[in-house]
């Protein structure tokens, strides 16, 4: 049994958990839930060695865990997978994974063995890896993911915590996750999940535990609540507004129109294959697709970052800034986190025109346009001063819709905008999405998150190895959406 | 902006402290041995201009490297750049003797400038279009110019009798005069000051700088947001040489008034520590170049008085060079907020985890 008793933490004035209990038994999925900054990860961290808490202890077995210490945690039996993947990024998966359990003997290095023994773990749960020495900055997030948590099982380890390791899986391999999980708890595993998609929780769990600022809520299990109650339980008030409707698609003038976009990679593979669709003004076009299959190129190509092996991009009756793009790693390619809040505003190159005049930077004129949309996006921070890193995810990705929407494009193209953000947060962001397409904007939503693009898009097109389909206006089923994510045919 | 002047002047202490156990080890009085130190660097007027004198260039070479710096662009080349410059202004200076004083000196400072930039031009188109490391580029062509000044000052520009290898000495009208002779100040140091004004407010106030910056904190981040990566790193390698190579035509116009083997004695090398201890901050070039100035000085006197060695003041550099960069590890941060309180920054900004989400 895994006990957590009375553990507090504090960071600087913020205490992240306080007095918070827990508990889970042998046998059990038990799913952890709450807001961003509730405390799940903070909880996680102590559990698994990686923080020390500043009062109580973490009990495996009526054994004390060592506190702050990982190696301690993994030795007793607790292996953890990371939100944001922890991975050597320019070293081959087989040579992350040699940091894992995966005993090979001798003492001497032998990759190969790594690499066997890891196919046929991977075999046995449902995953496939990938070709042998593939770098793992070249992988995908999904496939990093992976990665992490075959890394984990590598200790065959007793207690299994996982943080949001679903956000990135497609619905077709989220079944083989979830009967993963099942598996793990079938071989008398304690699993410890965190999330906060709330219908995995109830799908999956066997008992639940709800945190908010820090404190457990409440303790349920899937018979006794349902996704409302327990969204209630995590806000602490039931959330009414709905998040966003999805409306039907007007006919404006198109203003963005893709024609025939094809990437090829170095090597010749082809990532994206003559891509052709438009995207009209006051429309939301949603492109669903599991990551990796040519979304972060296509970002690419239409931020400019990497040219196209053929095709066109064309954005109808605009300027050069008329595209705002929000990529979706917001702490590597959105935001520069050691840099003030309105430097990271004028990174934006039709803000940085805005308060340049004959290659001055008018620095008091960027402060007051970043104050003013401190105010109207209400993000939260001290003022424009901030360094950016000092927010939470929410606000980084508050600032970064703040400054799309500030630079007055014809269209935003915006790429997993709401991943790891909480349910309020998500619903903001989408209601601004909603009015820039109400005012006359064209939106182009990239997300592996079905719901999300569901709930606010128009239309939606599905991305598969590289390849659009257009689907149905009707076909609003998950389940079968998720199938053509997967790359099946009608 | 206080903090950041202030934390290095702490690290000078903590060297002093450390190094004070070394000589007392050596049977050496510490106190004598600073006070010959400052007596050198700073002890009179002449002691005073002597340590300007010495550290002008380091200001020069050391906003070259603080300007690549800030666009993470790492140019170890700008002694390179500061020897292409002098040959530059080393070459042109003989002929300048029919120009107007003012007219010679703009043409003898243009020509080191321009040297310059081609040195560090060539680095940053290597950097931009063939994707050469800086590192590896401004490394290479540092050797490149050691040996193209060993083999004008014997071959093309050797001085007409042929027994000394130097060049002949420039023109009276290209030497910047010294003031309150037999003193060596010169306009030189004033430039200096000038182009560290410039600098900043290039860096900081000007659209190209901040694109220049951002390139250097997240390159990536750059490169979405539309910044010409490889137009800027040619354009921000070319002034950083440049900068180096004024220096090095300064070095002529001012001080040695012809080229000879070994002019500099790695100038391009010490402006990195410059540049780091002032955090690349092109203001906090002029009294971190002092401060290294004031040592190279200072340890003459120490040397004559005390009979230490020159070499230890490199030992004390060194020690002030790590420890302001340990200052600035996390283990540190909170004996530096007990010293000194908490950097402006840190007030305005709590930690990540103080703010969740609305």
């Amino acid at each position: 049994m895994l006990r957590a008793n009375a553990i507090t933490k504090r960071f600087g004035r913020t205490l992240a958990l306080d007095a918070v209990d827990f508990e889970a038994l042998p046998g059990e999925i038990h799913a952890l839930v709450g807001e961003n900054g509730a405390g799940k990860t903070t909880l996680m961290n102590v559990l698994a060695g990686s923080l020390a808490a500043d009062h109580g202890e973490a009990v495996l077995d009526g054994r004390p865990l060592q506190a702050g210490s990982p190696r301690a945690a993994l030795a007793a039996g607790i292996a953890a997978v990371h939100q944001s993947p922890m991975l050597f990024e320019r070293m081959t998966w087989e040579e992350n994974l040699a940091l894992g359990g995966f005993d090979t003997g001798a003492g001497a290095l032998d990759l190969d063995a790594i690499a066997v023994r890891a196919r046929a773990l991977a075999a046995k749960l449902g995953f496939e890896m990938p070709p042998a020495t593939a770098t793992v900055e070249n992988r995908s997030v999904a496939e990093r993911v992976r990665l992490e948590v075959l890394r984990a099982l590598s200790f065959n380890p007793r207690v299994l915590i996982l943080d949001e390791p679903t956000s990135v899986l497609a619905p077709s391999e989220l079944t083989a996750f979830l009967d993963l999980l099942r598996n793990l708890r079938g071989e008398g595993r304690i699993v410890v999940l965190i999330t906060h998609k709330l219908a995995e929780a109830i799908a999956v769990a066997d008992r639940i535990t709800v945190l908010r600022r820090g404190r457990v809520a409440a303790r349920t299990t899937p018979a006794e609540t349902n996704e409302k109650k327990l969204a209630g339980l995590m806000i602490g008030e039931i959330v009414t507004q709905p998040a966003a409707s999805a409306t039907p698609s007007r006919s404006g003038d198109p203003v963005l129109q893709i024609e025939n976009l094809t990437l090829d990679d170095h090597v010749g593979r082809r990532i994206l294959d003559r891509l052709s669709f438009r995207v009209a003004a006051g429309e939301i076009v949603g492109i669903a697709g599991v990551d990796g299959n040519g979304q972060t190129e296509l970002v690419e190509l239409l931020a400019g970052v990497r040219h196209p092996s053929s095709g066109k991009i064309t954005v109808l009756d605009g300027s050069p800034g008329s595209m705002a793009v929000i990529p979706q790693n917001r702490d590597l390619d959105g935001l520069i986190l050691d840099m003030r809040l309105w430097e990271n505003l004028v990174l934006a190159r039709p803000l940085r025109e805005q308060v340049t005049s004959h290659g001055w930077l008018n620095t008091s004129h960027a402060v007051d346009l970043c104050r003013e949309l401190i105010d109207r996006f209400r993000i939260r921070a001290p003022g424009p001063e901030t360094i950016a890193g000092a927010l939470s995810g929410g606000n980084r990705q508050r600032l970064e819709v703040a400054r799309a929407i500030a630079s007055r494009p014809r269209v935003i193209v915006a790429h997993n905008i709401c991943r790891g953000l909480d349910l309020a947060a998500t619903a903001e962001v989408h209601r601004t999405i909603l009015d820039f397409s109400t005012g006359g904007g064209a939106v182009l939503l990239i997300s592996s998150d079905l719901d999300e693009l569901l709930a606010i898009c128009g239309r939606l097109l599905i991305i598969s190895r590289g390849k659009i389909r257009e689907t149905n206006p009707g076909e609003r089923d998950p389940e079968r959406l998720g199938l053509l994510m997967a790359g099946a045919r009608d | 902006m206080l903090s950041s002047i202030a934390k290095p002047f702490a690290a000078l202490a903590l060297a002093a402290a450390l190094i004070s156990i070394v000589l007392a080890a050596l049977g050496a009085s510490p106190v004598g041995v600073f006070a010959a130190l400052g007596e050198g660097a700073f002890g009179n007027w002449y002691a005073c201009v002597d340590t300007v004198v010495k550290s002008t260039p380091l200001v020069f070479t050391g906003l070259a490297v603080s300007l690549a710096f800030s666009g993470a662009l790492w140019n170890i080349g700008a002694d390179g750049q500061l020897t292409i410059g002098a040959i530059a202004a080393g070459a042109i200076g003989p002929h300048l003797g029919n120009f107007p004083h003012a007219i010679a000196i703009a043409i003898i400072l243009a020509a080191g400038s321009l040297g310059g930039a081609l040195w560090g031009g060539v680095a940053g188109w290597l950097r931009a279009r063939r994707d050469v490391n800086e590192v590896i580029g401004t490394i290479m062509l540092n050797f490149v110019a050691v040996q193209a000044l060993s083999w004008v000052v014997h071959g093309p520009l050797m001085e007409p009798s042929r027994a000394y290898p130097t060049s002949s000495p420039i023109a009276r009208a290209a030497q910047l005069e010294f003031y309150f002779a037999p003193s060596r100040i010169n306009l030189g140091m004033l430039l200096a000051v000038v182009l560290a004004a410039a600098c900043y407010l290039l860096l900081f106030r000007t659209g190209a700088g901040f694109e220049l910056r951002a390139m250097g904190r997240n390159r990536r981040a750059a490169t979405f947001f539309g910044i010409r990566i490889p137009a800027l790193t040619f354009w921000a390698m070319t002034l950083s040489g440049a900068l180096a190579g004024l220096g090095g035509a300064v070095q002529i116009s001012a001080i040695s008034h012809r080229l000879y083997e070994k002019l500099s004695p790695g100038w391009g090398f010490e402006a990195i520590a410059v540049a780091l201890v002032a955090r690349l901050n092109p203001l906090g070039i002029i009294p971190a170049a002092v401060l290294f100035g004031a040592l190279d000085n200072g340890s003459q006197a120490m040397q004559r008085t005390q009979g230490i060695s020159p070499e230890l003041v490199q030992v004390i550099q060194g020690l002030v060079i790590l420890i302001i960069l340990a200052f600035d590890t996390p283990a540190w941060s909170g004996l530096r907020e007990q010293i000194f309180g908490a950097p402006p920054d840190a007030a305005a900004v709590p930690p990540v985890a103080e703010m969740p989400d609305a």
